[in-house]
Formats: structure tokens, C-alpha cells, sequence
């Protein structure tokens, strides 16, 4: 038999440093000359769940208080929850520490295979996102983290801008796993000008820790 | 190359640096700064192509693109505006629209040929007798058209595309829309500063008359400029044109890539909550006779050669001009070396008394009231005529150059486009802004102001408008603002004269389409009163420069030849781009967006034939032999393995979920028992149908369906759409990514596939239409199905698509004593089509209801017609017999499959063949085709008819379906 093992639908170039076998996953920590920044990293094995009820009021998931306008977001103990709309809210594990299994209630689905699921961070990600977007990111009048659902490369997404000052601006973005390939394609091609390089988990990890 | 200033402070060259480059064939150089057109003026060249009809000498005259004239092709690429594009290293410049050169154009007799080309000649001529105009309509498309591209040109360069998102958008990079982007910065908005050339300053950089308290305008710009680009929350965009702006303050715009960029051009797409025009003006042409001349340029068109390019635009200059920046410019020129031969000045009075006296001083000779009639040169001007307004007296002149303006015009394209409206205004002479559209503001020189702290000024309030509409400013600011304005020197008297006294026939009022006033005149005698009917008659304005020069020319000469009272005569429309640009810049980066499924890369590395089909790339086939007779035969005697992935696939949960179902498919959705598949269809209002798949209960409120990999992307909206006034509580997930599908089909299926599970995959406990979930080596969780869409033994296995790879080669492994092969696509509709499966969008179109395509068993007649969609009409076309019917057929004579979309056809067209292919299975050729109903019948003979068939038809017979097996033995075994 072969070994069982999980793909991303993100392929990156570079050579990995460093690599982590969780849940069947081969997680690259570190590649080979990351650079100074801006980022892109490959989430795509982090858990994510679908939740939809018609009483979403009542709940809390991951003991957190769900962001009651759809657009808003909520990142608390590495959870983050995004409003998508009056009965949807969207879960994201960005923590990664614990092994984070979904709740057994029938209104969760998870959607982990669904989507590619990368972060883009550093000084200059929003010149990258705007030669992709006509999304918003910079705007002084929504706080961090907020969430936007729509076109990136044409593509459309899910997208929480989870910091939007100086170096520690940063974003996360999923799209539907059958556009890995083109979506970073497009991502990297976009940040070529930028010095945008692929970054293992452990410099997400660092980046999320500091917001 | 001539001599270049170096000593001004406006020039925007480096004479240091010399950058050659190759001109008819010949190494030339020019400096760094220098545009292609500068380039060539130093090196002597003065006809830089000839115009489109008569093949005149054209040569520099606005320095900003605002005709064809110096339209040449540049690198290869034609039409490239030479005055706009910065001289690069290496550039290979030729002429264009020329036989022989610009110099000697063969094609140069056409001009005395205007007599034979009266205004719509094309419309009048040749078309008597009728045999000539095909002959004679050949000849004008040869000529018509400036440049030649081969319809196989691969563009060169590098394009890309931003969409940005701003507060304010300021249009223009003067000093006004400088003050009100500052204005609106201050207030912390974000600001967008778009200029068209590649640097800030507008009006002030070039000149160097006074702003105040000593400073000179170049300096003021200059400070203005430090400004900007202080503030952190404007983002400058110099050398970018605005080309579009459109409701909701989009404004969209190109930029021109400096050397360090990463790109040739850009196009940029601008959200803003407020615009501010200040594109400011350009100079109105004055139309004497031969007023195109090469040696004849705009006022601002020499001054910048000399302040910016740092080359006298020529020896010895009669100006003849209508406002006060020619007498400025004729100043400054006559500082820097070019000896003035005369000042003629349209106006009688009105003249800036400092410069009247400083050209007295000068000792410029200077004609109130006069103005020139007519350029001389063969080629190139030699000499001019000049008369006073009357005609009655005149003089002519040597001169090599001859700087003519009849005043100025306002760039007004941004406000008329987002359907702002102007009006004439007797003071300036000018169509002003009347009504301006929602949340865009006009400031400066657009408004008819010439003073610079007026203009300032007028920036000032534009800004603060901006702001107001971003919630940023109290109205009290704005009124104090539009007090400050007042109590400057408002709008300056304009010069009112449109043409010199000439007749015309040489006076061009359109140079990109050589219409002259005598054209103009023909129109209106023709009856076209209108300007935007007398712009298509004669095509003013229809050329590259996009209106430029004809621009608010052509409305004044209509209303003054036609003697109106009042101007109610308005400007033609203008449309996006306002200028012009490359279709390369508006296709923009073109990144390919495809999904791929989770095997892509492995099946590529079996020989995947890849295709695009709807938003997938898939497989679909596996070897060069594209009737994929192997793959075929592989799956009708042994296994094969097709990667399915690309199907919709979904979850339905909570309370209401079955009434969603109920009311999506046609099928009475209370039937689907947990274990078993059920097969069913979508249908639309009309009862045409839409989508079909299998729905498997997961648990109590909670179903697992599929759909067509086409309509994967509708499916959510159409279900919700359809449930919208109900009140339901059900939820909808797409999982049509999440997981992976492999398609395990053929005789030896299950020997390949009990090799790698636990279960017990035996008939009696693995049946047909049954469902069963399990894990592989208690990892992979699996959802199977025993469906039969080609017609064997096949299990649908439904994997996490990050699992699907190691499930496929376990697969490939435990196969590999049968030799089991990938198959693709195409190999999977012959099969299916063999067992007369249909797929919709193939066996159907837009009109096919359930019925026609035979799949009326799905629909359960008993539940409530109000409650499945499409229903209704089912039941009203079931008695319907002038509906399509679909049919199977075999050829006769052992002919061909006929091609997909073959017309079935008597004397008239009958039907369509949907699928047809020489079938491996059958050795015959069948297919399945729509036809009406009367050759429905078995037996009936099909007369196909395929394009460019001539004579020779393809004969079919229908037969019963399914063709192969049809009592459905082998996916039940």
C-alpha cells in the first residue's frame, strides 16, 4: 500500500527548509530564501468550517462571540470567525497549535478541501492586491479584521484583511481549491515587482502572534 | 541634431545623456526627456507623415497627441503618438501612410484630387451604375486607415492593470487640480492625482511669467509639486491619461511605464467617492488656408519645444494668435533667439498691458485685429499671409514658422462623458460646465479662468467640494472658499473668431480625416444642420486624436455659418478613451483562471490531452488518437479510471431541507432512502431542463447531491432563488471542490477496488443505485456509489481532495494486474452516449424540456405543480407534438458519425444531431439526435446535412435506445 497523504492545491516553487508531517499533511515551515517580505504562505491544510443556522444569535463557537454584522470579523485564540451574512458565518483555525476538530453539531460542515487558503503579508501587499481587486482594503473607515467576499483575479473569495498598517499588513484569502494553481500563479506574477516569495508557516505563525 | 538649450530650468531634457536611435533606417540621437517627436525635430526632421486622405505634409503642432499628425510607427507598432512618447534607446522609427517618404509621397497628387472627394463623396459617387461601388468601395478601404498591422501581430511589451480606490480623484496635475488635491488631502482623505504628462505643473511649469510677490509660475509649480508629493495620502500618477469616467465616480485611465517599471503601460480602474475635473484647456486651432502645415504649431507647442525640449521651434516666427499666452510665448522665444517676424492679434483690445508694452519695448512689430490667411511651402511653410479680420488688407511675409492659436478651448471630455452638460458662455467664448454630474467638481482653467491665483483658488473650493461629498468639510469652509474665489479676477474675455477670411478649401477644421471648412460647408448645404450629424457625414473628428482639433471648433463654425441668433449649437459627444491607447493596455495582464482538479498534474504526466471545458481544465484524452478507441475498448472489457471531480457536488441541511428538494426536482424527493442513490432533474419555469445528478440522504435534514460540473457554479443561488418567499430554514454548502470524484468503471471494477477496502463489495451487499460510505485504511473517508453513466459495472468514489491523489495511485496499484488505464472525456461520451445517457447542453438546449429528452419518468406528477419548479409547463407540453423529440440513429451505407451539430433535414431543417461517433462497441456509427416528432418514429430515415457538405448528405435511420445493452446488464453485474 501506499502511504496516505495530503496534497495542497498549492505548489510553490521554492525549495522547502523545513517541513512538519501533521494529520497527514507535509507542512513546509520554512523555504529556502524566503526574502525580507511581503509573504505569501500556504494555509491551505489549516481547518475551516461552514457554519449555517437560521438562529445564529444564540450561538458561539470555539467559545467565541460571533461578529454580528455581516463583513466583520472576530480573531480570538487563533480562531477566526467572519460574518457572511444573516445565517453564515465562516471559521477559519489559524492557530494551528492544537489540534482543532469540528463541533459535532449538524450546522457545521467542514470546508477544509473546498478552498486554497493562503495568507499574504508584509509592507506593500495592498499595491500586489490592487493590480488583482478592485476590493478595498485601505479603507480608513473599516478596522481590522474585516471581511470582504468577492472577485481577486477574477476569482471570487473570501477575503479577511486582518491588519492594514505598515509592515504587519496582512491578509487572508481562500478561493475554491480547483484555482490553486492560477490564483498563486497570478498572486506571485502580481508581487514579482514587490519581491513577494513564498514563506513556510513559521514566519505566518511569527506574523500572527505580533498582530 | 541641433543645439539644445541647457541652461533653462524648466527643460525637462539631459542633454548629457544621448540615446540613438534608428530613423528611416539611419542612426540618429536624441537626449534623455526627449519625446520621439523632439527627437526627430532636432534632428532636423520637420514632416513627420502624411494625413489620411489627401497625403498632405503634416508636422508638430500641439506637442500633446491632439491629432494624427505625428502618429508614426514606432518599434514596429503603428499609430504610436510620437508627441506623448518618451524616446527610449534602440527605437526604430518609420513614417507611416506614406508612398515612397514623408518628404516624397507619391500619393501627394490626391491633395489637388479634393475637388473628386466632397464632403460623404462615398456616400454620392460610384455607386452608378451599381456594378462599380464593390470595385470602387475596395479602393477606399486600401487607402482608408492610417498604419498597417499584419492580423497575426503578437503586441510587444509589458501591460498591467490596477484597480485602485480613493476618496478623491483629481484629474489633472496643474496647479489647480494640484490645490485641490492638497485641499483634500488635508482634510485625510485619500487622493488620487492623475496628470497626463510625465510630470505635475500643467499650465505654470513651462512659463515663466509672474505668479506673485516675484515668483515665476515654473517656481510655483515646482512648489506645488514638493507638495504633493509631501503628503503621504496622495498617490500621484503622472504620464496617465484619464479616459473614462462613468457613473458612481469610476474613472478609469492608463499610465505610461518609466524605464524602471515593470510595465510598457497600465491601465488603471478608479473607485473614487468624488472627482475633480481640472484637465484644464487646449488651445483652439485657428483655421486659415493650409493652417496644417508642417512649421505651423500652437503657441504652447513652440514655447514647450524651447522651454521644455530645449529647441527653438524655428528661425524667424509670425504669430498669430487670440490670447494672451501667445504674446507671453513670443516674448520668451524672442529672449531665447527666434526672431519675430510680426504679432498678429485676433483681438482689437483686451490685451495684457504689461506684455503689450514689453513687445513694444522689443520693438516686435504687432497687428491688433489681424490674423493669418494662409500658410505657404510646398512641404514646409516658407512664408504667410496675414490680413486684418475684414480681409481688407493684408500682407505676406517669410517665415519658417508660424505659431497660430484662435484662443483657447476647456478639456471638458471627463464631464460630458459622466454626462455633465455644457453651455455656451459669450464672455470666454468657451462651452463651460453647466450641469455637473453627481459629486464631481471642476476647478481651474476649465471654468475659463486665467489668473493663477484664481485658478489656485478654484482648485481650493473644488477640493473642499471633494471633501464635503466624502463627509470631510463644513459648508461654511466651501463658502468661504467661493468667496475667496470671487474676490479674485474671474473668466477672461475670449477670442470669438473661429475662421480667418478664407473660403475654405484649404482651411482644415479635422486634420485626422482632412475635413476643411469647405466640407463643413458642403454638410450643411446637404442639410446636416447638426454637428453630430455633420461629424458623421464628413468624419470631423472621428480620427485618432479622438476630437482634439475639430473640438469646439466645429460647433462654433456651425453655429456662425448658419447665422444662429444664440448658441444653442452644442459640442459632439465624446466618447471613452478620451485618448487613445492600445487594446493590449485595456486586455491588461490576462492572467488565465482555470480550476484544475486534484490529479491534474498526475494525468498530465500520463498523457493527458488537456481542454478547457467551462471553467476546468480536464482530460480529455489520453493519447493522439483523439476517437480514444483504446481507452473505449480499455473500460468495455477490462477497468479504467476517469477523474470525475470536476461534478457539482453539495449539502443540503437543516428543517426545511426536503421542501427545498421538493421544490428543485422533479422527482418526489421524499423517496430517497438512506443507502440508495436517486437519480433526478432540474427543470426551469418553462420545464426545460437545467441540471440532473443523484441525491443521497446523509442523515435526518441533512442530503449530499450532485450536479452537472456546469452548473456547480448556479446551483446555491438557484436553489435559494427558488426558496426565496418561503421562509425555509435549510443551508446550502458547496462541496463541489472539496471533494475529488474517480470513476472506477468496467468489468473488472470491483476486483481493482476490493483490493483497497474492508467492505464486503459484493452485488448482493453492494448493488446497484446503493450508496455506502467507508474509510480506507481507516483514514481516507470515502462516499460510494454504484452508478452506471457508461454503462459497466462503475463505483463513483467521492474522496477529500487533498486524499485523492493517494487514493488514485492505491487505486492504480491494486489495478495494475488488469492493466487498468486512465480514460477521459471524451472517451466517457462515447460511452454514455452508447448507452444513450444523455448530458445536458448536449442532448439539450435552451428549449428542451424533461419530456423531449425522454426523462419524464423522473417527474413525479403527483406532487403539487406550485411547488416544483417547472411543473407547470411540463404538464401543459406533455400533448405537445411540435416539440423536438430525441431519437437514436444508426447510418446507413456504413457511413460516418455525422459531426455534433449536424442539421437533420428534409426540405427544411427538421432537427440536430446532438452526439454522434463511429462506435467501437457497436462497430457502427450512432448517435442521438433532436428531431420533431413525426421522424421520431423507428425506422424513420434521417437526411443529415453538415456544413460545406455541397450535395453529399449523411443518412441515418432511428433506432430504439439505448444502442448498447439494453436491458442494462453490465452496470448491474
Amino acid at each position: 500500500m501506499k502511504e496516505i497523504q495530503r496534497i495542497s492545491p498549492v505548489v510553490f516553487k521554492s525549495s522547502p527548509l523545513k517541513t512538519e508531517k501533521r494529520d497527514n499533511w507535509d507542512v513546509v515551515m520554512e523555504y529556502k530564501e524566503e526574502g525580507d517580505g511581503p509573504f505569501l504562505v500556504d494555509l491551505s491544510h489549516r481547518p475551516r468550517f461552514d457554519l449555517q443556522d437560521s438562529n445564529l444569535a444564540d450561538k458561539k463557537s470555539f467559545e467565541l462571540e460571533l461578529p454580528e454584522t455581516p463583513g466583520n470579523s472576530v480573531l480570538e485564540n487563533g480562531i477566526l470567525a467572519s460574518r457572511m451574512n444573516r445565517t453564515q458565518v465562516s471559521l477559519f483555525d489559524l492557530d494551528g497549535q492544537d489540534d482543532v476538530s469540528m463541533p459535532g453539531e449538524s450546522y457545521y460542515t467542514d470546508v477544509t478541501e473546498s478552498t486554497v487558503c493562503v495568507a499574504l503579508f508584509g509592507k506593500e501587499i495592498f499595491l500586489i492586491c490592487e493590480k488583482l481587486t478592485a476590493l478595498d482594503f485601505t479603507d480608513p473607515q473599516r478596522k481590522a479584521p474585516f471581511f470582504f467576499q468577492g472577485p481577486f483575479s477574477h476569482v471570487p473569495c473570501q477575503i479577511v484583511t486582518l491588519n492594514k498598517e505598515g509592515e504587519s499588513s496582512g491578509i487572508v484569502l481562500t478561493c475554491s481549491r480547483g484555482y490553486g494553481r492560477d490564483m498563486i500563479d497570478s498572486i506571485l506574477h502580481a508581487g514579482e515587482e514587490f519581491g513577494l516569495k513564498p514563506a513556510g508557516e513559521s514566519r505566518f505563525t511569527h506574523w500572527i502572534k505580533s498582530l | 541634431m541641433m543645439n539644445r538649450f541647457n541652461h533653462l530650468p524648466t527643460l525637462k531634457i539631459d542633454t548629457t545623456k544621448k540615446l540613438a536611435f534608428i530613423y528611416k533606417g539611419k542612426k540618429h540621437y536624441g537626449v534623455e526627456g526627449d519625446t520621439v517627436a523632439s527627437a526627430l525635430f532636432a534632428n532636423k526632421v520637420r514632416i513627420f507623415g502624411r494625413s489620411l486622405k489627401y497625403h498632405r505634409p503634416r508636422g508638430l503642432y500641439s506637442l500633446d497627441g491632439e491629432c494624427s499628425n505625428t502618429c508614426m510607427e514606432v518599434d514596429g507598432i503603428p499609430n504610436v503618438r510620437c508627441e506623448n512618447t518618451l524616446l527610449k534607446d534602440g527605437m526604430v522609427i518609420k513614417e507611416q501612410n506614406v508612398k515612397g517618404s514623408a518628404e516624397k509621397d507619391y500619393l501627394g497628387f490626391l491633395d489637388k484630387m479634393d475637388w473628386m472627394m466632397p464632403a460623404g463623396f462615398y456616400y454620392n459617387v460610384m455607386h452608378k451604375p451599381a456594378k462599380v461601388w464593390p470595385i470602387a468601395m475596395k479602393q477606399i478601404r486600401k487607402a482608408a486607415g492610417l498604419g498597417k498591422i499584419s492580423p497575426d501581430y503578437e503586441m510587444p511589451g509589458k501591460f498591467d492593470e490596477i484597480f485602485l480606490n480613493t476618496d478623491v480623484c483629481v484629474i489633472g496635475g496643474g496647479p489647480s487640480g494640484m490645490t485641490a488635491a492638497l485641499c483634500a488631502a488635508q482634510k485625510g482623505l485619500r487622493v488620487i492625482l492623475m496628470e497626463s504628462r510625465p510630470w505635475l505643473g500643467g499650465f505654470f511649469e513651462y512659463r515663466s511669467g509672474e505668479y506673485k510677490d516675484g515668483q515665476n509660475l515654473h517656481e510655483r509649480a515646482q512648489d506645488l509639486a514638493k507638495e504633493v508629493a509631501a503628503q503621504d495620502n496622495i498617490r500621484v500618477f503622472t504620464h496617465t491619461s484619464a479616459v473614462g469616467t462613468y457613473n458612481n465616480n469610476l474613472v478609469t485611465g492608463f499610465q505610461i511605464g518609466k524605464k524602471e517599471d515593470v510595465f510598457d503601460e497600465r491601465y488603471l480602474e478608479i473607485r473614487a467617492k468624488s472627482v475633480v475635473a481640472a484637465a484644464g484647456c487646449i488651445e483652439r486651432p485657428l483655421i486659415f488656408d493650409h493652417n496644417e502645415r508642417p512649421g505651423v504649431m500652437q503657441i504652447g507647442c513652440a514655447l514647450r519645444m524651447a522651454k521644455t525640449y530645449g529647441q527653438l521651434p524655428g528661425k524667424k516666427a509670425v504669430f498669430s494668435i487670440g490670447h494672451d499666452l501667445g504674446l507671453e510665448a513670443a516674448l520668451e522665444l524672442h529672449d531665447l533667439g527666434l526672431t519675430i517676424a510680426c504679432i498678429t492679434d485676433i483681438r482689437e483690445d483686451g490685451q495684457d498691458a504689461d506684455l503689450l508694452r514689453k513687445i513694444e519695448d522689443k520693438k516686435i512689430p504687432f497687428l491688433k485685429g489681424w490674423v493669418a490667411t494662409k500658410a505657404h511651402g510646398a512641404k514646409i511653410v516658407k512664408k504667410i499671409s496675414i490680413s486684418s479680420l475684414d480681409g481688407q488688407v493684408s500682407k505676406t511675409l517669410d517665415c519658417d514658422l508660424i505659431v497660430a492659436s484662435a484662443g483657447m478651448t476647456p478639456v471638458t471630455g471627463h464631464i460630458t462623458v459622466a454626462q455633465g452638460t455644457l453651455k455656451y458662455d459669450n464672455h470666454t467664448g468657451f462651452f463651460l460646465p453647466d450641469k455637473m454630474p453627481e459629486k464631481m467638481h471642476a476647478a481651474g482653467r476649465i471654468l475659463g479662468l486665467n489668473d493663477p491665483l484664481s485658478i489656485e483658488a478654484s482648485g481650493k473650493l473644488a477640493g473642499l467640494q471633494a471633501a464635503f461629498d466624502c463627509e470631510n468639510c463644513s459648508i461654511q469652509e466651501i463658502g468661504e472658499a467661493k468667496k475667496a474665489l470671487e474676490s479674485l479676477p474671474g473668466p477672461v474675455r475670449g477670442s470669438k473668431l473661429v475662421t480667418a477670411p478664407v473660403k475654405g478649401r484649404k482651411s482644415f477644421i479635422c486634420f485626422d480625416e482632412d475635413a476643411t471648412i469647405k466640407n463643413i460647408k458642403q454638410a450643411i448645404e446637404k442639410g446636416f444642420d447638426v454637428p453630430e450629424l455633420i461629424k458623421r457625414f464628413t468624419a470631423t473628428g472621428l480620427g485618432p486624436g479622438q476630437g482634439g482639433i475639430p473640438g469646439h471648433n466645429l460647433p462654433l463654425y456651425v453655429a456662425k455659418y448658419q447665422a444662429l441668433s444664440d448658441i444653442s449649437i452644442r459640442p459632439t459627444n465624446v466618447r471613452p478613451p478620451l485618448v487613445p491607447t492600445l487594446i493590449s493596455t485595456y486586455a491588461g495582464v490576462n492572467h488565465k483562471m482555470f480550476k484544475i482538479t486534484p490529479m491534474d498534474e498526475m494525468q498530465k504526466k500520463d498523457g493527458g490531452v488537456f481542454r478547457n471545458i467551462g471553467v476546468w481544465q480536464r482530460a480529455r484524452y489520453f493519447s493522439n488518437d483523439f476517437t480514444c478507441r483504446k481507452e473505449i475498448e480499455n473500460v468495455r472489457n477490462n477497468v479504467g479510471m476517469l477523474d470525475g471531480s470536476t461534478l457539482g457536488k453539495f449539502r443540503i441541511h437543516g428543517p426545511d431541507a426536503l421542501n427545498a428538494l421538493q421544490r428543485v426536482f422533479v422527482s418526489d424527493m421524499t423517496k430517497v432512502k438512506q443507502g440508495r442513490v436517486k437519480y433526478s432533474a432540474m427543470c426551469n419555469d418553462d420545464g426545460c431542463v437545467i441540471d440532473d445528478g443523484i441525491v443521497v440522504k446523509q442523515g435526518e435534514n441533512d442530503y449530499y447531491f450532485t450536479t452537472s460540473s456546469g452548473r456547480a457554479g448556479q446551483t446555491v443561488e438557484w436553489i435559494r432563488y427558488h426558496a426565496r418567499y418561503d421562509g425555509w430554514d435549510f443551508a446550502l454548502v458547496n462541496l463541489t471542490d472539496s471533494l475529488g470524484v474517480i470513476n472506477l468503471s468496467g468489468p473488472n471494477a470491483r476486483k481493482v477496488l476490493e483490493k483497497i477496502v474492508d467492505i464486503d463489495l459484493s452485488n448482493e451487499a453492494f448493488g446497484f443505485s446503493e450508496y455506502k460510505t467507508f474509510d480506507i485504511q481507516d483514514t481516507v473517508p470515502v462516499r460510494a456509489m454504484r452508478l452506471g453513466f457508461v454503462g459497466e459495472l462503475s463505483y463513483e468514489l467521492h474522496v477529500p481532495s487533498s486524499y485523492m491523489k493517494s487514493v488514485w495511485l492505491m487505486l492504480r496499484e491494486a489495478g495494475k494486474e488488469f492493466n487498468i488505464q486512465n480514460f477521459g472525456v471524451e472517451a466517457q461520451n462515447v460511452l454514455r452516449m452508447e448507452k444513450c445517457h444523455i448530458i445536458l447542453g448536449q442532448e439539450s438546449e435552451q428549449r428542451t424540456n424533461l419530456l423531449d429528452v425522454g426523462l419524464g419518468f423522473l417527474w413525479d406528477r403527483k406532487k403539487s405543480d406550485a411547488k416544483t419548479v417547472g411543473a407547470v409547463a411540463l404538464h401543459q407540453a406533455e400533448g405537445d407534438q411540435t416539440r423536438l423529440k430525441l431519437v437514436g440513429f444508426k447510418t446507413q451505407n456504413n457511413s460516418r458519425a455525422p459531426r455534433d451539430g449536424a442539421l437533420v433535414v428534409d426540405d427544411k431543417v427538421r432537427g440536430y444531431i446532438c452526439t454522434a461517433r463511429d462506435s467501437f462497441s457497436l462497430n457502427e456509427a450512432v448517435g442521438m439526435a433532436l428531431v420533431e416528432a413525426e421522424l421520431s418514429k423507428i425506422g424513420t430515415r434521417l437526411e443529415i446535412y453538415e456544413d460545406e457538405c455541397g450535395d453529399d448528405r449523411i443518412y441515418g435511420k432511428v433506432v430504439a435506445m439505448p444502442f448498447y445493452d439494453p436491458e442494462g446488464k453490465r452496470m448491474k453485474m
